[in-house]
């Protein structure tokens, strides 16, 4: 009976102490990565804003991580797999398949399920999280998005005298038409990362990612050599990535270029107004790129309830709100994409109208490597005239899904 | 006594050991790894399947056209890359043996490539080589050499010269520096004597600047080799290895292999580009302590 008794108040007395334990502060480990010291900065102020605010104890510890031309998650992957990744770590989506693989991410669903915010986000965009997760679960967070669209200069239409391109073969007109004295018409992006971009070309001819052995693909294929043949591309496009392509564009090295918002603010402070931004047109079919940004949360957390409510934070919080503002990426909750701000920034708007043709690669186990090698080699061989547009895209095809 | 001696014979070998179990577990260890890696299909992003494949991956090699084309740019890279940083080096050596005004400036500023960083060099040779901006294009025009810009890291036939141009301008230095302190040591009663004797500077250089240097040029050259054929930063903040695969050499491949998570077939490469460098350089090795009596 004084067992039963004394076994009766030891249970007592850890039932009284769950509470506590509950109510105890925790720590979050978040790595990030930011594109310069600006973005970083606002990052940390989100933090202690979150911080400050969560009234449950949480203490997120923020490291930014270099991007590293998307290192960034073999660090990641690497740390994880070591035993010292982070709770919670900003996400690309072509990572996603070799880290549930590993099985090193915490399945979201369950937090899913009880999250007001849900609906905030479209269920479109939760269809490509779980795609990318194999189609049951959901392991990444939304955060926000970037549409690819072409930048332009109107003084330079203006002295060529023709209009913003609204079809595609307008486009490649405007190309040829724009490349004079020492202007190219458009910045090709030869190098790693020129895929987003090239997407465009493929789909506006009629070819998609299943299959990119078309003749509407190769059709999409032809234009870029020719692009690049014909000498409306500076003669450096094979090997010219993300800074080159914006250091031609501000120069006034070339007339075109394609990115997204976030280089927009550098835009206006280079030119003013006379800078602009249109959908990249369609012909037979019309795509674009969109640009991805999540988070996800580590299966080695081991305060998941917390981790998920700075995952929350970031996805439809305060923290969406904040970093859409400061860095000018599309916000993923509704209730920021209606904010003034967001509606009357002309850049935004042009993203907003691309985002019905926005799409991403076809995410499999292949795709990290086939971004990160096998596009620019391949595609660079196509550019210097070693490979057909046919040999390419029949190469493109086999490495992508193989 | 006995008991003494075994003490004292035991004690070296317990003062090795700490550094033993370290050199060891920082060494060894990862080695055996990359060869137990070698011989499966250990690719992280399909965990499931990794499995234990033999020779698989080094049968696989042999027919890898990325392979065969990356090899024979790593002979190039080394060779001309070494081979240029060897000449200028003892060009600069045989200089700054001279005595000058101002010689201690020249000799710690002709430091400088060395001791800055390679990703620095490459982003540095990559804007004075820019096909667009670049200070080459804009002198070559200038003199009339050229008439319109040179894509010098876009074209498959300049990229490898550019990319070996920039690793010469690096390693300079190294060879300059050593090769200094080898020229220092020869007594100048030798330059003296052949002087006496009849000898002209060709001669004596030939004669005893070069036997005297002999050990250093061959240590120096086998560091280098190695150094230079392993080297990615270069390449890979200059081009990625690209145009094309232009400038892509076994380490650049490996490297781009291992970022993939496919480490069985980069553990493969690396084994390869060991047992390569091993090849040269134990005969290497052999030949310079035969000469020495060793």
């Amino acid at each position: 009976m004084k067992k039963l008794l004394g076994i009766l108040v030891a249970v007592v007395m850890l039932l009284t102490m769950i509470p506590f334990a509950l109510a105890q502060d925790v720590t979050i480990d978040y790595w990030f990565w930011a594109d310069n010291d600006g973005y970083a900065a606002t990052m940390q102020e989100m933090i202690a804003d979150f911080n400050a605010t969560n009234g449950k104890g949480i203490t997120v510890v923020g490291s930014q991580v270099p991007w590293d031309g998307g290192g960034y998650s073999n660090t990641v992957f690497t740390a994880a797999m070591g035993g010292g990744g982070p709770d919670v770590a900003t996400w690309k989506l072509t990572a996603t398949p070799a880290f549930v693989a590993n099985d090193l991410l915490a399945p979201l669903d369950g937090y899913l399920e009880n999250w007001a915010d849900y609906e905030q986000i479209e269920e479109s965009l939760w269809e490509v999280m779980r795609q990318v997760g194999g189609g049951e679960k959901v392991y990444v967070m939304p955060w926000n998005t970037q549409v690819l669209y072409v930048y332009y200069r109107p003084s330079m239409f203006e002295a060529a005298g023709i209009g913003v391109p609204e079809t595609y073969e307008e486009f490649l007109d405007a190309c040829a038409k724009l490349t004079k004295d020492g202007v190219y018409g458009f910045g090709m992006r030869g190098a790693t990362g020129g895929q987003e971009p090239w997407g465009s070309f493929i789909h506006a001819r009629g070819g998609t990612f299943e299959d990119l052995t078309t003749p509407q693909a190769v059709q999409g294929m032809n234009d870029f050599i020719d692009l690049f043949k014909n000498g409306f591309t500076p003669p450096t496009a094979p090997s010219d990535g993300f800074s080159q392509i914006i250091d031609n564009f501000k120069s006034g090295l070339t007339a075109m270029t394609v990115h997204h918002i976030g280089s927009s603010a550098g835009m206006v402070e280079t030119f003013g107004e006379d800078v602009g931004a249109f959908v990249f047109p369609a012909g037979e079919g019309q795509w674009t790129s969109m640009g991805d940004t999540e988070n996800v949360m580590f299966a080695s957390c081991e305060n998941k309830e917390a981790a998920f409510e700075w995952l929350a934070y970031l996805a439809a919080g305060k923290g969406q709100e904040t970093w859409c503002k400061v860095t000018g990426n599309v916000p993923v909750a509704a209730r920021v994409k209606e904010m003034e701000e967001f509606q009357n920034n002309p850049f935004m708007k042009v993203s907003i109208a691309g985002a019905p043709y926005a799409g991403i690669l076809p995410i499999l186990d292949t795709t990290t490597e086939w971004i990160s090698g096998v596009w620019p080699a391949t595609v660079q061989q196509a550019l210097l005239g070693d490979i057909t547009a046919e040999e390419c895209m029949e190469i493109l095809q086999t490495e992508l899904h193989k | 006594m006995r008991k003494r001696l075994r003490k004292a014979n035991i004690w070296p070998y317990l003062l090795v050991l700490p550094a033993l179990i370290i050199v060891m577990a920082v060494v060894f260890v990862p080695i055996l790894n990359a060869i137990s890696m070698s011989l499966q299909n250990y690719d992280l992003r399909r965990p499931k399947q990794i499995a234990f494949t033999g020779l698989q991956n080094y049968r696989q090699l042999f027919s890898d056209k990325q392979f065969t084309g990356s090899l024979y740019r790593t002979v190039l890279w080394v060779v001309f890359g070494v081979g240029f940083q060897f000449i200028f080096g003892f060009a600069l050596a045989l200089l700054l043996n001279r005595q000058f005004r101002f010689r201690g400036l020249v000799r710690s500023a002709s430091l400088i490539p060395w001791v800055t960083p390679g990703v620095l060099i490459a982003l540095m040779w990559r804007w004075i080589l820019d096909g667009n901006y670049g200070v080459v294009n804009d002198l070559l025009i200038k003199l009339g050499w050229i008439d319109k810009n040179i894509a010098f890291l876009a074209n498959r036939t300049t990229a490898l010269p550019s990319v070996i141009l920039t690793i010469v301008w690096q390693g300079i230095p190294f060879f300059a520096l050593m090769l200094l302190a080898g020229l220092q040591g020869i007594s100048p009663e030798l330059y003296e004597a052949a002087g006496i004797d009849g000898a002209h500077s060709t001669q004596k250089f030939r004669f005893i600047t070069v036997p005297s240097l002999k050990n250093t040029i061959f240590v120096t050259t086998m560091l280098r080799v190695i150094w230079v054929a392993n080297s990615v930063d270069v390449i890979f903040n200059m081009t990625e290895g690209g145009p094309a695969y232009a400038t892509q050499t076994l380490s650049v491949y490996t490297y781009l292999k291992a970022n993939t998570l496919n480490m069985g077939y980069a553990s493969a490469m690396a084994i390869v580009l060991t047992i390569l460098l091993l090849i040269f350089s134990i005969p290497y090795l052999h030949s310079m302590f035969r000469d020495q009596g060793v």
